[in-house]
């Protein structure tokens, strides 16, 4: 059991930086996914049921 | 970049390990193979690698052979660590450890997640035409009237989905 302490003596890249790379990077995808589905003008064409209030079209 | 830098010496750290006076290859020979393609690498699938470890040995760890080749009783507790050592380069708990690279792997997967959605967006202000007419709010609630007042899908569709008497979709 002693030589389980081994690896944690010289920590490698990901025990350092893994946890803020992932951390960081899923933030930045989430962000800037969130704006370009909702800000930029995409049309989606999702369902009007439930979202589109009808407006009178015979003038 | 940072990360590469950090990248390319962890890779050359992991070849060596930690164990750099037990150094199998001798440092005049730069181009050793780096596992997994070295002989002395084992894992849990491939365990009796075909050299030891260590082969250039100092006078003190060749007397410790000669040793071995005695009887084992006569042989201490760190003297077999120490020959273990000798033999290979990890012992099982070390080699199946478990690691983080996960992190790293999924950090970096959706990093291009994101920047795929910054094409999208470069796309979407350069290459998009204009919206035509007919997606433009006002006109998309003018079409939908009419097609509740044609009665459109009127069994499971999307007039059925509207309530008439209040003039509101139905919950």
């Amino acid at each position: 059991m002693a030589r389980l302490s081994h690896q944690k003596c010289t920590p490698d890249f990901h025990d350092k930086y893994g946890n803020a790379v992932l951390a960081g990077r899923t933030t930045f995808c989430i962000a800037v996914w969130t704006y370009v589905a909702t800000q930029i003008g995409i049309e989606w064409t999702l369902s009007p049921v439930g979202r589109v209030i009808p407006k009178e079209w015979r003038d | 970049m940072l990360s590469r830098a950090a990248w390319s010496l962890m890779l050359r750290k992991g070849g060596r390990g930690r164990r750099e006076m037990h150094s199998p290859e001798a440092p005049a020979r730069g181009e050793g193979k780096m596992p997994p393609y070295a002989n002395w690498y084992a894992q849990r699938s491939y365990p009796m690698p075909e050299e030891p470890f260590c082969t250039e040995l100092s006078a003190e760890q060749q007397a410790l052979k000669e040793k071995e080749k005695g009887s084992w009783t006569q042989l201490s507790h760190a003297e077999k660590v120490a020959l273990y050592r000798l033999q290979y380069h990890q012992t099982f708990a070390e080699m199946n450890r478990r690691s983080n690279e996960w992190k790293t792997v999924m950090g970096c997967v959706f990093f291009f997640c994101g920047f795929t959605a910054l094409l999208i967006w470069w796309q979407r202000v350069y290459v998009y035409p204009p919206k035509p007419i007919t997606l433009t709010d006002e006109w998309k609630a003018q079409q939908l009237q009419r097609m509740l007042d044609m009665k459109v899908n009127p069994v499971h569709g999307l007039a059925s989905h509207w309530d008439y008497e209040k003039k509101e979709w139905k919950k």
